[in-house]
């Protein structure tokens, strides 16, 4: 098997052996949620209901005019105790719905739909009314990404997860197959596109081949088996690995005629056209070196990291970092009351000796972080300029097309911070622009 | 939640994940790379040669000490690369060369050329030739003079008996006396201390590409600039054998591998690495057949320093899609689908 890839990018240690055979299990709900009414690029929802009300699991409790939004339910039943300003992942207070969880739970009742039958329109309709986002960490709108202006010839569907550590889609793959494949051609029914790619990296054979023996037969779906290079899984790199096509700076990638979708994304797609099933809970990663026992785990969106964090065996006595996310792009929390919301993919527990704290020095143009820049940038002269607050050169040497992979920062052997220099460029672009 | 209070937990900006990388381990390879010419040396010149290498790194060492303390620049870690400036400039000497003489190039390299100019990462021209160099261009002054007010203080490396032959760049000015190829490839003990063996230039190089800290694109492309050059141009006496003279000697493989490789010095795009390297190619032939050719290759290689921001600027890349997004101006052409598997 030959596998594609995309040029540069960099091979990571993949750390995936902690929980990439760990079927996955279902943590148990905690004794209230926190709901961020925000949790989707676009504008938030506002709450539908009041403090005091009793709710259902599924029962929705967020919703906006907004085309690019994603409603908000709630994941459990219970009483809404406050709305409020409460802590998210990315350090910021997001108005919140706060549920305090019954101890009874019934199961929700679920009435089965054919799905053959649903035009485009309803399963977009499904989706938006699920609130479905994009499941790999960038949380988009699905609705939306499902209404291109231009016809569509392919849709991907993201099965490369080529963050170290991570392995929840992985074990969607193997475990979900069946809604995996179903959810696939929903997405390509919606957008009526005529081919379906699962691109997959070559780490993962037991997915590659349950996709495979499911879709034999069917001429317009295929695997692209992908060389194991982070970062395969970002849309970019990964249109260009599955079908040789770049998406040019600025652009989206139906600018090219595709549209990708992430595993979770998919199954969450089919499971509401088939059961009406909104978007309240996911399958998440619990690993890192510092984790009491990894594996991969089904969550109540709202549920605080220290409540998945007790019932995966506690933190470790040495304890350095908390990570949401993949460890390349994940958010490092001061707090463990942060809820898990639709977009959390891995939480992850690093011991004091993955911790670098030894800060950066001056860049001594190695040229490694230019060699492996996946989008082919400047990370040196960004750092540079940014650093010095020349923040037009930073722009000029790429800062606004950098999608803060964090290669650079990784190669680097001056540990210098260019994703934060990137961070602080784009933001005094934006404070200028709104000028 | 309760245990959220009491946990020092640390938070920064992604990634949360570093390689190995790091400055002082690639300026240990660095060292490493130029043993084997470094032992050659001291096998040829002795307890002389050692004690150069030790005095220019030592005192390139202080010198970035000193600099550092008087710049206020505290914070700076550690790094090596002084060391390695320090004992680049030792093997641009000969055994001959007075104490003082190395240090004071090492001075003027460390302290000037890399400390006052920023610190590493800052500087424009490679410190270890701008020491050198600087030296070459007070010469009258120092060499001489000086040397011999030094003389009674014993210091002098040069009232050392010393047995050095003429340098084959020098032989091959005058056409007689040239040692042969394969011992100026083994080893010779003419010129300076790095100059004594090209085999052991040539295997420190592969190391360093091998450890991916340097690209194989500059020193291929100065050696094949001047081979080209010498055998167009100056291979009447010798024929054939001409330009493999002028690769073997004059410090051409040291400064190819080893200067024009400077990370902080060179540009950052394989493009402009061989843009870089042929210019230096060109440079070091203009020295040797027109111009004076002592210390040739290390103007040649300051000059091009000095056109560093400039080639990475002309050499910029485009950004991912660009390419395509001009390809696709042209109107009417649909993209078709390449089909994978
Ligand atoms: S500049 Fe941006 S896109 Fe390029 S390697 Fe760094 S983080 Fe990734
Ligand atoms: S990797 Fe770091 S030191 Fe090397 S060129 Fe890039 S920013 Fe500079």
């Amino acid at each position: 098997m030959t596998s594609k890839t995309f040029s540069q990018g960099v091979y990571l240690p993949h750390y995936k052996k902690f929980s990439e055979d760990k079927s996955i299990t279902v943590i148990s709900l905690p004794e209230e949620v926190v709901i961020p009414l925000h949790q989707h690029t676009g504008a938030p929802c506002h709450a539908v209901v009041k403090v005091g009300d009793t709710v259902k699991t599924g029962q929705k409790i967020g919703e906006s005019a907004a085309f690019v939004s994603a409603f908000i339910h709630a994941s459990a039943n219970g009483t809404v105790k406050a709305i409020e300003p409460r802590p998210y992942f990315n350090g910021l207070l997001v108005e919140s719905v706060v549920i305090s969880v019954n101890p009874e739970q019934e199961e929700p009742r679920w009435n089965e739909k054919d799905v053959t039958e649903l035009s485009r329109d309803e399963i977009k309709a499904a989706i938006k009314e699920a609130g479905i986002v994009g499941m790999g960490g960038a949380a988009f709108p699905t609705h939306v990404k499902l209404s291109p202006p231009k016809p569509i010839d392919a849709i991907i569907i993201n099965g490369c997860e080529c963050e170290p550590f991570l392995t929840c889609d992985h074990r969607m793959m193997v475990e979900m197959t069946d809604s995996l494949v179903e959810g696939a051609k929903l997405i390509a029914r919606a957008v009526e596109a005529p081919h379906i790619i699962f691109g997959v990296e070559a780490n993962k054979p037991d997915a590659i081949q349950a996709i495979g023996a499911k879709i034999a037969g069917d001429s317009n779906i295929e695997i692209a088996v992908l060389d194991v290079k982070y970062p395969q899984g970002s849309e970019k790199q990964l249109i260009k690995a599955a079908m040789n096509l770049e998406v040019p700076p600025g652009k989206l990638p139906f600018d090219v005629g595709v549209i990708v979708n992430n595993v979770a994304t998919a199954i969450a797609v089919y499971e509401a056209c088939r059961y009406q099933k909104p978007l309240y809970e996911r399958v998440l990663t619990f690993s890192g070196d510092g984790a009491a026992k990894p594996g991969n785990v089904k969550v109540r969106i709202g549920t605080p990291i220290s409540h998945v964090i007790d019932q995966c065996g506690g933190l470790p006595s040495q304890v350095g970092k908390v990570v949401l996310g993949g460890p390349m792009t994940g958010w490092a929390q001061s707090r463990l009351d942060v809820p898990v919301v639709k977009g959390t993919s891995g939480i992850l527990i690093f011991t004091s000796s993955m911790v670098d704290d030894y800060g950066h020095m001056d860049c001594v143009r190695c040229g490694k972080c230019v060699e492996h820049c996946p989008m082919y940038l400047y990370p040196n002269y960004i750092g540079v300029y940014a650093e010095t607050r020349r923040y037009p050169m930073a722009v000029e040497w790429g800062a606004m097309d950098c999608f803060e992979c964090g290669i650079c920062v990784y190669v680097c052997p001056s540990n210098r911070p260019i994703v934060q220099f990137v961070r602080d460029t784009k933001k005094h672009v934006a404070a200028r622009s709104s000028k | 939640m309760s245990m959220s209070s009491e946990l020092n937990l640390s938070v920064s900006t992604s990634p949360h994940l570093r390689s190995k990388e790091n400055v002082p381990n690639a300026m240990r390879d660095v060292a490493v790379s130029l043993l084997p010419v470094s032992a050659v040396s001291i096998y040829w010149f002795g307890l002389n040669a050692l004690f150069l290498i030790v005095l220019c790194m030592a005192t390139a060492l202080l010198t970035e000490v000193v600099f550092r303390k008087m710049l206020n620049r505290r914070s700076k870690r550690f790094d090596g690369s002084s060391l390695v400036t320090g004992l680049l400039i030792a093997l641009c000497f000969t055994v001959n060369t007075s104490w003082w003489t190395a240090v004071i190039a090492t001075v003027i390299g460390v302290g000037i050329a890399k400390e006052l100019m920023g610190g590493i990462g800052w500087n424009l021209f490679n410190p270890a030739l701008f020491g050198r160099v600087s030296v070459v261009i007070f010469a009258p002054l120092l060499l001489n003079e000086v040397n011999i007010a030094f003389k009674p203080l014993g210091f002098s490396l040069s009232t050392v008996d010393v047995v050095t032959q003429a340098t084959p760049l020098a032989l091959l000015k005058y056409g007689s006396g040239l040692p042969s190829l394969s011992s100026l490839f083994l080893s010779f003990p003419g010129g300076a201390l790095g100059e004594t063996s090209a085999l052991a230039l040539i295997a420190g190089g592969a190391y360093l590409i091998y450890r991916k800290h340097i690209r194989w694109q500059t020193p291929v492309s100065i050696i094949a600039t001047v081979f080209v050059i010498a055998l167009l141009l100056d291979s009447g006496r010798l024929g054939i054998a001409a330009p493999l003279y002028h690769i073997f000697s004059g410090g051409v493989l040291l400064g190819a591998i080893f200067m024009a490789t400077d990370w902080v010095t060179s540009p950052i795009t394989t493009k402009g690495k061989i843009i870089f390297g042929v210019s230096v190619g060109i440079l070091i032939m203009v020295f040797r057949l027109f111009l004076a050719p002592v210390e040739g290759t290390a103007f040649s290689i300051l000059i091009m320093n000095a056109f560093v921001p400039y080639i990475d600027r002309a050499t910029k890349r485009p950004r991912f899609g660009e390419v395509a997004a001009t390809a696709k101006m042209a109107p009417g052409v649909s993209q078709p689908v390449q089909r994978s598997v």
